[in-house]
């Protein structure tokens, strides 16, 4: 147990080292411009305060419920810590969280509040599950673990879990303003690693909307007079990140028809060159066949595009028309008097470094030959500039296309997983629609849940502890009065684990300690309830097709391509992720330092704590915090650029805030 | 009757052996007799009656004479049925074993692939290799040929696995360098033997290759292939089912050498950033092979672990070795001529800042920079000494370039690491720095090399000639220290993939190709007086015109309701939803190779998992068969 100790002693040192370094990536980079001289925490707001006075009661709760639970977790994560270690209990290695649909179970919105224990124990099981699977030593694996073997599991357990906790002191997380279709708004807190998709399912539970899969978070900048979906798999808060202080950008929640347009109608991007009245009345297998061939193949296919686009050349004012051709690898020109044959067109851009983003109005703004405009850029660019790509197209069909294409070529499977993410998600709100109208389910417990409850899940990707487990596992069943209908729905709740889990290899990766090699996630995780997805796949696939002999055959009925339900399955997200450059837009695995965003406006509620006192508290970021800031000190405006010593002050600002504003809520 | 029957053990110059028999006699009788007529002791049970006149073997030892229709000037001769034949590999090697000439080329291919651990031999066939006239002469003696022919064909049946190859292949040391040969990737060619290599120059020349294939119905013998004749093993349908690096280490290195030949002679068109990517995947695949030997790995979960705890340590003590102190030359945008000044550098996490100098850099840094997401490129010579980083660093207003000058190779290796890292968010702390650092430098002295010896020394496997990873045309365009500084960029994006990962990448990006997959024939449509250009994909047929080189129609093999072969005029009929119905006649290719391409894709749709590991050979034969399967 001593050298156990002494590796403690040496982490929580090397926390201290973390977190100074913390401090000094706060500084923001000169080059930049002046505008992100301070520290923010909101997005969509002047100030701090006035964002805390617009959360509703509930979030405000939920927040800070958030923030308190998270400072006992910590603690008691220690305290607990030593028991896990003794007993290492195997939990069932690949329980899958609770699903996103039914949060609004009374089962899973215990979670928070005022329950620092569980919310303890699932912070203690997150490093385990955050490694995907080989920690708590999955049985088949370690048949008879030495002892030795044994001790060296305990060892990386602790070192894991050691790991786990100097992330947790890095989330950033960030108030959030959405604004509605209706012109209200509604704010959230966001924490560095949820996704969008988490986000939308969030919403969905304020909002009480159809949770159709067009739903979708919008970003939008009137400078550039831009709009772009959030990509589902996207951590909302990156993107945010590169807002500058003073933009007028907004986070829309809106219904976007083109978003997943690809997957119901496949034929008018796979097959847009045929008769279009021929593509209008496809049959559905027909569809299910074109995003078989081209999303579930070992490689995915992006669409064959190839027109004339009109191009706003670097800093020009002219727009000049240009045959152009997408690829995996990027758009590419025809030259001037070149075929189009493959060798000699010229690279316009690759998919790496940029997004795709709409224009609006370019007509007015940049005499555009048509208001069908697109373009990408960095995503750090938010001002008009030379580095920015403007194309033009001849309508909105064929703008449709190419923006499409291009999110093919650039997430690639991701968009696929997304997609099916979000049908789930459809459709166990119906179920979960018809259950909260029963009396049992209690919305105003609801939203308080929805952090707690779901930033441990999103942050493991499944829940492994044992408490969690029956809860999780028994939940098709125990939902109160279930009615009729979920019978025949039931299945889909647990499909969408396995899918969910396995569907955002990239949500538990980024908590890996490193670059672990991406494939274990999906594929551990598909175990545990693995007939469903396959069966509805045989179910669909074609069974009843048996080629009548030739020379005349009839194909009526024809199969699907091969890779339809070909085994790899699993593999495929997992390196399509990296197919053609395309990887999706979040760095895949940075490291157990959480980047500083270039500009590190916004520090979250894990200020670091000042040196490195005697292990237990001291280790624990958020405790620190605590003492430091909570009741003291009348908000001062967020302070202006952060050295290393001011850090914890600043956290302790936020809390202060975050407390005064529940006063005054609680007085009102 | 008398029957003459020529033994062929006997050897070519010995006379048939005549036999008298009736021609109510069954095969096994007229075999049984003649085996005792020999006196030869031994094995017989391979061999077989093969009548010449008729080309057809006569397998069904329980039919008469009279059944078969065999008169007595039958001329008939008795051989085995597995011969030994020249095998080219997709990999460019040959090897020599024993393949089956009575069965369906089909079964051969199948016997071929189970000797070889291929699964899914369904996808491949074999092709009559191009002329090889004036190689032949002077490659034939140098060329190294791996000889199976001594493994027995009874072990050929299931092959159970020893350390993970067949049981057959871990017999000798020999043997377990045959499976390494067809499990490990081959090192880069030379430029020389790229460009020495036939290309097909156009659709047309690709027709004429694409001719080749053997028929899958018939047996070697009865298409005229010889003992010891040279053929190709090669992947023939693009449609590749259930990858499995665990259990396809053969198929899978098979493929991508098929994929890497058919990129480097430019057999598939790919833009020249492709070819820069694929470039620099190969070099990456040809050093992680050398130094990984085996592709199967242990157990995930375990390596997880291992590499966890691995990059922990490295963290560790990387975390206190932030690079700092070195002095680099740093010039901000805009042409300020000259503008290279003298800065303190310190690089650390992902930002690089700096000061006066080193005295100062205890205080306020001039400047900070966050080099996440920001692009990284080179701009080095190294004969001039020159190195260069140039940076291109996102901001809200655009991009603003920075170039770091370094003083020498050492330098600019450390720093240029460290920017690539910091770029993907990476610190320096990542346990991939000191791989990054070392792969720039290699290629540094790529380029030192290349610009030297002009690329006559093939791979002393440190440094790679560049010309050995792109095809001949970019051997004209570029020099090979021109193309380093390329394939370094492209290869930033993929250094840190795993053997499989890389592999399999490669085989994504060949796959993501707009021309993929296509098999060409010359056709003469229906009512067309030119000849044009039909391309067999895995999912669709297409219809090129020959004067424009462009695609003037799609059809998918879902819409198709029916196809016929006319066998008497050789004219493919296709019928498709909507009452669209094609026809054409085949120029470069018979047009049971169409048919069989049609035919062969359809069944290749059919594969699903349920069936799993049995082959419907049945169905594969009606569905390529032609008049031969009725």
């Amino acid at each position: 147990m001593d050298d156990i100790d002494a590796m403690f002693t040496d982490l929580l040192g090397e926390m201290d080292l973390l977190t100074q370094s913390l401090g000094q990536e706060t500084v923001p980079p000169a080059p930049l411009p002046s505008t992100d001289k301070e520290v923010n925490y909101s997005i969509g707001y002047a100030d701090l305060n006035e964002s805390l006075n617009e959360l509703e009661d509930c979030d405000l709760d939920a927040l800070m419920a958030d923030l308190v639970a998270d400072l006992n977790a910590t603690e008691e994560k220690f305290a607990a810590q030593k028991e896990v270690l003794k007993v290492p209990s195997l939990p069932p290695p690949d329980l899958p969280p609770p699903p996103k649909g039914l949060s609004t179970h009374p089962a899973s919105s215990l979670a928070s509040p005022a329950s620092p224990a569980s919310s303890t124990s699932s912070n203690v099981s997150t490093p385990a599950s955050s490694t995907a699977s080989p920690l708590p030593p999955p049985p088949p694996q370690v048949p008879k673990p030495t002892k030795e073997e044994m001790e060296a599991n305990i060892k990386a357990d602790k070192i894991k879990l050691a790991l786990e906790k100097l992330k947790e002191a890095k989330v950033k997380k960030l108030v959030v303003k959405v604004l509605m279709n209706d012109g209200s708004s509604k704010t959230l807190m966001v924490d560095e690693r949820q996704t969008v998709r988490e986000v939308l399912d969030n919403l969905f539970e304020k909002t009480h909307c159809d949770c159709n899969v067009d739903w979708s978070l919008v970003e939008t900048n009137p400078d550039l007079q831009l709009e772009r979906t959030f990509e589902d798999h996207e951590n909302l808060v990156e993107p945010l990140s590169a807002w500058t202080r003073d933009s007028e950008n907004k986070v829309l929640f809106q219904e976007r028809g083109e978003k997943y347009e690809v997957f119901k109608n496949p034929q008018n991007f796979y097959l847009w060159k045929k008769d279009k009245n021929a593509l209008k009345d496809m049959k559905d297998k027909d569809k299910e066949l074109l995003i078989q061939e081209n999303f579930c193949g070992t490689s995915i296919i992006v669409p064959d595009l190839e027109g004339v686009m009109h191009l706003k050349e670097d800093g020009k004012k002219s727009w000049k028309p240009r045959l152009f051709q997408l690829r995996a690898s990027g758009i590419y020109y025809v030259p001037k008097g070149k075929t189009k044959s493959s060798r000699d067109l010229i690279c316009f851009v690759q998919f790496d470094n940029v997004n795709v983003y709409y224009g609006k109005d370019f007509k007015g703004k940049y005499k555009a030959p048509t208001d069908f405009c697109f373009f990408l850029k960095h995503p750090q660019i938010q001002k008009e500039s030379q580095y920015i790509k403007y194309l033009c197209c001849d309508d909105a069909w064929s703008m449709n296309l190419w923006v499409t294409g291009i999110r093919i070529a650039k997430y690639g499977a991701s968009l696929y997983e997304n997609y099916k993410t979000a049908e789930k998600a459809a459709v166990s709100s119906v179920w979960t629609n018809r259950s909260s109208s029963t009396p049992s389910s209690s919305n105003p417990s609801t939203p308080s849940p929805t952090i707690k409850a779901k930033s441990p899940s999103q942050a493991n990707g499944h829940a492994p502890k044992p408490q969690q487990g029956p809860v999780s596992v028994d939940f098709g069943n125990v939902p109160p009065p279930p009615p009729p209908p979920p019978l025949s729905v039931f299945p889909h709740p647990t499909p969408p684990l396995a899918a969910k889990s396995s569907s955002k290899p990239a949500a538990p990766q980024r908590h890996l300690p490193t670059n672990f090699p991406p494939p274990p996630p999906a594929m551990d995780l598909l175990p545990p309830p693995p007939p469903p997805p396959n069966e509805d796949d045989a179910l669909e696939a074609p069974p009843d097709f048996l080629p009548p002999p030739p020379p005349a055959i009839g194909f009526g009925s024809l199969p699907p391509p091969p890779t339809f339900n070909s085994p790899p399955l699993p593999p495929p997200p997992v390196s399509f992720r990296g197919v053609d450059q395309s990887l999706p837009p979040p760095p895949p695995d940075p490291g157990f330092l959480p980047p500083p965003p270039p500009q590190p406006m916004f520090t979250g509620a894990g200020a670091p704590p000042p040196p490195p006192p005697p292990p237990p508290p001291a280790a624990v970021p958020r405790a620190a915090i605590r003492p430091s800031g909570s009741v003291k000190k009348m908000p001062p405006a967020p302070p202006k650029r952060t050295t290393p010593s001011l850090q914890g002050g600043d956290g302790g600002d936020f809390m202060s805030e975050l407390m005064l504003a529940m006063n005054k809520k609680r007085v009102h | 009757m008398f029957s003459s029957v020529t033994v062929e053990d006997l050897g070519s110059d010995a006379p048939p052996v005549t036999l008298s028999v009736d021609s109510g006699l069954h095969v096994g009788g007229v075999i049984l007799k003649l085996v005792e007529k020999t006196q030869i002791k031994r094995d017989w049970s391979d061999h077989a009656l093969w009548w010449e006149q008729k080309q057809r073997w006569l397998l069904r030892t329980a039919w008469t004479l009279d059944k078969y229709g065999i008169h007595a000037d039958a001329r008939l001769v008795f051989m085995p049925q597995h011969k030994p034949l020249r095998l080219g590999l997709p990999n460019g090697i040959t090897l020599r074993l024993r393949a089956c000439f009575s069965s369906s080329v089909f079964q051969t291919v199948m016997g071929i692939c189970r000797m070889l651990n291929i699964r899914h031999p369904e996808e491949l066939s074999l092709l009559q290799p191009v002329e090889e006239k004036k190689k032949k002469k002077d490659k034939n003696s140098a060329e190294e040929i791996y000889d199976l022919t001594e493994v027995p064909l009874s072990s050929a049946s299931r092959p159970c696995l020893y350390n993970g190859m067949p049981a057959h292949f871990a017999d000798s040391p020999q043997m377990e360098a045959i499976y390494k040969m067809l499990s490990v990737t081959q090192p880069p060619p030379a430029p020389e033997v790229i460009a020495k290599q036939y290309r097909a120059a156009s659709v047309v020349d690709k027709a004429h290759i694409h001719g080749r294939w053997l028929d899958s119905s018939r047996c070697l013998l009865q298409q005229g292939i010889q003992e010891n004749s040279r053929l190709w093993l090669r992947f023939k349908y693009f449609a590749f089912y259930d990858m499995e690096p665990k259990y396809d280490v053969v198929r899978l290195t098979q493929l991508y050498e098929q994929a890497r030949w058919a990129i480097l002679l430019e057999d598939i068109d790919c833009t020249e950033e492709e070819m820069m990517l694929f470039g620099a995947l190969q070099y990456h695949i040809s050093k992680v092979s050398q130094s990984e030997p085996q592709m199967l790995s242990s157990s995930a979960a375990m390596d997880d672990l291992e590499s966890a705890l691995q990059s922990l340590e490295v963290k560790m003590e990387g975390e206190s070795n932030d690079m700092s102190n070195v002095i680099v030359c740093f010039r901000p945008k805009r042409m300020t001529l000259k503008g290279y000044k003298q800065y303190w550098f310190k690089f650390q996490d992902t930002s690089i800042s700096y000061f006066k100098s080193k005295e100062e850099s205890i205080g306020e840094p001039i400047q900070q920079i966050n080099l996440k997401g920001c692009e990284v490129a080179p701009d080095v010579n190294v004969t001039a000494q020159k190195f260069l980083i140039r940076l291109l660093i996102p901001a809200p207003e655009g991009m603003n370039e920075v170039y770091l000058r370094c003083e020498n190779e050492q330098q600019y290796a450390q720093w240029m690491a460290g920017c690539r890292l910091a770029s993907k968010g990476k610190s320096l702390a990542d346990s991939s720095f000191q791989s990054e650092i070392q792969s720039i430098r290699s290629f540094l002295a790529m380029q030192k090399t290349s610009s030297g010896t002009h690329g006559n020394a093939p791979a002393n496997d440190e440094s790679i000639n560049t010309h050995s990873l792109v095809s001949p045309r970019y051997h004209k365009k570029y020099k090979a220290k021109q193309l380093t500084p390329r394939i370094l960029d492209a290869y930033q994006n993929v250094a840190q993939l795993s053997l499989t990962d890389a592999v399999m990448r490669f085989l994504q990006i060949w796959q993501a190709l707009p021309d993929f997959g296509l098999s060409y024939v010359v056709v003469r449509f229906k009512g067309s007086r030119k000849d044009e250009v039909l391309g067999i994909g895995p999912n669709r047929l297409i219809r090129i015109d020959l004067a424009v080189g462009d695609v003037v129609k799609t059809w998918r093999y879902n819409n198709m309701k029916q196809w016929n072969v006319n066998w008497d005029i050789r004219q493919v009929a296709i019928e498709f939803e909507g009452n669209i119905n094609i026809a054409f006649a085949c120029v470069t290719a018979d047009c049971k190779i169409v048919h069989e391409f049609i035919g062969g894709y359809i069944f290749m749709s059919t594969r699903s998992r349920a069936k799993s590991d049995t082959l419907n050979e049945e169905l594969f034969h009606k569905l390529t068969g032609g008049h031969e399967a009725l």
